[in-house]
């Protein structure tokens, strides 16, 4: 798997290069600000990108800014985006393109190999990983609320979709075997009224972020 | 004869006219001289009496208009006129009382030269010398008397005239001490802001970033050892945790001191980003914003961060408005819901936290929440402009 890198501070970058090396992948670039990543990643045609949120020169949100510069190029590019805080905006930003192929982690999460390794594969696969905070901050402070009328299992697993896992991983991650989780998911959807879609993909996280976000507002 | 009426006219329009070119020189003089009057008063009274003028500043006619709307020029002007009808009686005793004893004195030893005999305050002539060694030491002695009991008092007297007049009223010193105080408050929560903003970016680019590289290589470290049971793998399995629980705390203290968002976005995004979280849906009213200091837009941050969580928790309310104006050095924060109202600041509302916030910036907050709702939390921060 071909990567290109955008972070400007050097000691993430060189960790971030060993650990991509160590899992067997090849980092064909790492470039510190914006224009140069969308030249790279013109110049490399890599599998997927990771992109740091601060970037030169003003060090606010370079990083969305590049990335959705680069998506304009090639709207199918994998691009997980690291920050050091999440917010709902910029998710929101990333994913309004509709096409999936993208992540938005805290850098927090490099720190579990696996997981980190995970989530950029399944970037890569065309999934969409949130992190979840991102979801937490849609499920924080809800009342009158359908979401109330979920069970603490089905909460959990609406959190998992929303954070782009399918279905086999849900079960993996919550110890439960998958056929569990399909009786989980349906309920979730019965319950929050979205139409059924248990493949798992993009177009399920955003059905779930979208009711997330905008659901309790139709609401009375 | 028409010749000379016009040349009258033109010769007096143009010393009108020069006299007008003199204005700022006079009145520099005049400040100089009531600044010496100032000193000299201010020197017997044993105290110095305070003034200060609008600093001067710009081309000739700015300073002109600068000194001509100073109202301590306007007072300097007053005490010139009062120093005239006051300042020249007192100054001719004090002529009399210094010259009076040697002029006695030569009176007193020379009184046959002149032809006509002297008289001397007595009225008395002096044509002999008894008369004149007689009256002359008499009247030494009354010079001596009115010097010694009627000059320092009237000195005084006219010293604290002075005082009272080229002094600045007491309302007057109070106002620009008030005014200091303000702009140096102004200052300072500027630097202060500042000096948020800089720590927050060093934590960022520093301390989160190496952290997040140890956390990173103990990740690969686990890696490395992973299904080795022993001490070693122990450690690293503890030292990773450390260094997650230490992100988490890092970004939850930075987060209340100085919202990474509001460094990205201004206050103006940083709002919409909260509205857009904000489970209630949220109606954005935001005027013009200016140049804020950073401590002042941390600060409105925090009230609408912990109003719109309030108007979540407790209102039960449909819509909320969040509206933002920035006018006369003012900022205006009002976070309205049309929820039950009836706001309890007692228990735990997050309102106390908003009240203490604002009030270490010279703000205010007020709290309309009557029983049946709505509920509506104003919040007005200094701001400088």
């Amino acid at each position: 798997m071909r990567i290109v890198i955008a972070e400007d501070n050097v000691l993430l970058a060189e960790g971030l290069q060993l650990l991509l090396t160590r899992a067997g992948m090849e980092v064909a670039a790492t470039v510190a600000d914006g224009d140069e990543f969308v030249a790279a990643v013109a110049r490399h045609r890599p599998d997927v990108t990771i992109v740091d949120v601060r970037l030169p020169p003003t060090y606010r949100h370079e990083g969305i800014r590049a990335a959705l510069a680069a998506r304009r190029d090639r709207p199918d590019l994998p691009v997980l985006v690291l920050s050091q805080y999440v917010e709902l905006v910029y998710a929101t930003q990333l994913l309004a393109g509709g096409q999936g192929s993208v992540g938005y982690l805290l850098k927090d999460r490099v720190g579990r190999v696996e997981e980190f390794l995970d989530a950029l594969r399944r970037v890569a696969a065309g999934g969409t990983v949130m992190d979840p905070e991102v979801v937490a901050q849609l499920l924080a402070h809800r009342h009158n609320d359908p979401i109330d009328t979920l069970s603490p299992r089905e909460r959990e697993v609406l959190g998992l979709m929303a954070q782009g896992h399918d279905n086999t991983a849900i079960a993996r991650l919550l110890f439960i075997v998958e056929s569990s989780v399909n009786k989980h998911v349906g309920n979730v959807f019965a319950k929050l009224g979205l139409s059924a879609d248990d493949s798992g993909g993009h177009r399920r996280v955003l059905a779930v972020l979208a009711y997330l976000n905008n659901q309790s507002r139709t609401v009375p | 004869m028409l010749l000379s009426v016009v040349l009258l006219a033109a010769g007096s329009t143009i010393i009108a006219g020069l006299g007008l070119l003199a204005l700022p020189w006079v009145l520099l003089a005049l400040r100089r001289w009531t600044d010496w009057h100032r000193r000299l008063a201010g020197g017997l009274l044993a105290t110095t009496i305070p003034t200060r003028y609008q600093p001067l500043s710009g081309s000739a006619g700015q300073r002109l208009r600068q000194m001509l709307t100073d109202r301590t020029t306007w007072r300097d002007l007053a005490w010139s006129l009062i120093q005239m009808l006051i300042g020249l009686p007192l100054a001719a005793l004090a002529l009399v009382v210094a010259v009076g004893p040697p002029l006695t004195v030569v009176s007193m030893l020379f009184w046959w030269v002149p032809d006509e005999p002297v008289h001397l305050l007595t009225g008395v002539p002096l044509d002999n010398w008894p008369s004149a060694i007689g009256f002359g030491l008499l009247n030494l002695a009354l010079m001596v008397a009115l010097g010694l009991v009627a000059v320092p008092p009237l000195a005084r007297g006219h010293a604290h005239l002075t005082r009272a007049l080229l002094a600045r009223p007491a309302a007057q010193q109070l106002a620009e001490r008030v005014e200091t105080l303000t702009q140096t408050r102004a200052d300072a929560i500027d630097a202060h802001g500042a000096e948020l903003a800089r720590i927050e970016r060093d934590l960022h680019d520093g301390t989160q970033a190496r952290l997040v590289a140890i956390a990173m290589r103990l990740g690969i470290a686990k890696q490395e050892l992973a299904g080795e049971p022993g001490l070693l793998a122990r450690l690293i399995d503890e030292a990773h945790d450390s260094a997650e629980t230490a992100m988490h705390e890092l970004r939850t203290i930075i987060r209340t001191m100085y919202p990474p968002v509001l460094a990205d976005l201004g206050l103006a995004g940083a709002v919409h980003a909260l509205a857009a979280q904000s489970p209630v849906p949220t109606h954005l009213d935001l005027g013009r914003l200016g140049t804020l200091p950073a401590a002042v837009e941390a600060a409105a941050y925090y009230a609408i961060s912990e109003a719109l969580t309030n108007v979540a928790k407790h209102s039960d309310a449909g819509t909320a408005t969040v509206s933002i104006r920035q006018a006369g050095g003012w900022l205006r924060t009002s976070i309205t819901d049309d929820g039950r109202g009836g706001a309890d600041e007692s228990g735990g509302s997050g309102i106390t936290g908003i009240r203490q916030r604002i009030a270490a910036l010279d703000g205010t907050v007020q709290v309309i929440s009557p029983p049946d709702g709505p509920t509506s939390i104003t919040v007005s921060l200094p701001c400088g402009s």
